[in-house]
């Protein structure tokens, strides 16, 4: 990829960025096509990560915070750096999110469920090892910040347990 | 060779499934243990896929305590597969017939011989509480192809590819000293000779693969894992170090050789 389509896909990312936050959608993904082996393919959530990947390489490549949908001003600084909330919950590990115990089945855990200390929050896969992610302590999910399949880092923030 | 000191055996003549079986007695377990079931009703693959395995199959779960942080233990994958490729090599007296396809399953021939989940739950303080490794070979019986997924390998057993019949328990006994070893040297010289040892018996190392994911289908080379276990691709537009996949060999049909 050149720096030109480099630039050209950067702003065309913070256009749907604009889009989703303008019509206070939750997700978009669009696929671009350039050729028969380029293309971009783009998912923007809200509340979550933006992941843009060329379509074949870089499957670690590193979620960002997405555009934050502008509620109270207190609430402004977790949003853009979930990780630094006091009830995140981390990645132990770099691997693939699952949200459900198995395709199909209902999700661990969902928003405005309330868990107990060692409930399974959701599963990292690294490694053809499945690592059950504990909550640290009891409380109620307030915000999910990866979805299902998605790849995570070291460190990246899972979930706001409250 | 002699079972090894420390770890537990206990056979069982019926079990929903191993793994699970792992999680109900982990608390209570003082060291690491064995379990081996005769007849599974419930086995489990990975995401929930059911794995079938008639009576005598192996089908046994090693439930153990770790040292460590996720990304640490998630390397006992590949202690496991070594693990099992020496057992299967040692029973058969033919090692140059099993490979590894990363990062756990044993082939035999170029098919699938066994299939190894774990299934770990996360500790307080960031560490593992306990780590299933649930491990499933065809001694016996070939699951039939209806059972598998389009375009994986043909699934084989011991008996049709070597003519070499053992008991699950007469296997276990071969294959709990030889992870006793193999973990040995992880715990001591870390993941370095475990890789080298298993890239030495890889398949289709330097050739083209296709890695799944829910989401993407990466085609590349399969260059090396790295020393944190990733399998390393080399695509058209460039390396992607993959933690979590499913590997094929071939976009359609089965693998050649069959």
């Amino acid at each position: 990829m050149n720096k030109k389509t480099h630039e050209a896909d950067v702003s065309f990312i913070q256009a749907l960025a604009e889009l989703l936050r303008d019509n206070d959608l939750t997700e978009l993904e669009v696929m671009r096509e350039y050729s028969e082996n380029d293309s971009l393919n783009v998912r923007v959530s809200r509340g979550g990560t933006v992941v843009a990947q060329p379509a074949a390489p870089a499957p670690l490549a590193a979620a960002a915070p997405a555009a934050p949908s502008a509620p109270a001003p207190a609430a402004d600084s977790a949003m853009a750096d979930p990780a630094s909330h006091p009830g995140a919950v981390t990645s132990p590990m770099v691997g693939t999110v699952y949200l459900q115990p198995e395709p199909g089945a209902p999700a661990f855990a969902g928003v405005g469920d309330k868990v107990a200390e060692g409930d399974t929050l959701l599963i990292i896969e690294a490694m053809k090892t499945m690592n059950h992610i504990p909550a640290p302590r009891a409380g109620t999910v307030k915000r999910i910040l990866v979805e299902d399949g998605g790849a995570v880092e070291y460190g990246a923030p899972l979930m706001i347990i409250e | 060779m002699t079972w090894p000191d420390g770890y537990g055996r206990r056979i069982l003549t019926e079990v929903d499934s191993t793994n699970a079986e792992a999680a109900r007695i982990a608390p209570g377990l003082a060291g690491p243990e064995w379990i081996l079931a005769h007849r599974q009703t419930a086995g489990r693959g990975r995401r929930g896929r059911p794995w079938r395995d008639p009576v005598g199959n192996f089908a046994a779960t090693l439930v153990l305590r770790p040292k460590g942080r996720p990304d640490h233990v998630a390397l006992l994958s590949f202690v496991a597969a070594l693990a099992l490729h020496d057992a299967c090599s040692t029973v058969t007296g033919q090692p140059a017939r099993f490979a590894l396809k990363w990062p756990n399953d044993v082939l035999l021939n170029g098919g699938k011989l066994a299939g190894i989940l774990l299934e770990s739950m996360g500790g307080t303080g960031g560490g593992v509480a306990h780590l299933a490794i649930g491990i499933g070979v065809n001694l016996r019986d070939v699951p039939t192809q209806a059972t598998v997924e389009p375009q994986a390998l043909r699934p084989v057993s011991l008996l049709s590819e070597t003519g070499v019949a053992i008991t699950p328990d007469d296997f276990l006994d071969q294959l709990a000293p030889a992870f006793a070893q193999r973990r040995a040297q992880f715990d001591t010289y870390g993941f370095a000779p475990i890789r080298e040892a298993w890239l030495a018996r890889a398949a289709r190392l330097g050739a083209p693969i296709i890695a799944r994911t829910l989401r993407d289908t990466l085609e590349g080379t399969f260059e090396t894992i790295d020393d944190r276990g990733n399998l390393v691709l080399l695509t058209a537009q460039g390396r992607a170090a993959i933690p979590a996949a499913e590997i094929f060999f071939e976009g359609g049909g089965h693998a050649s050789g069959d």
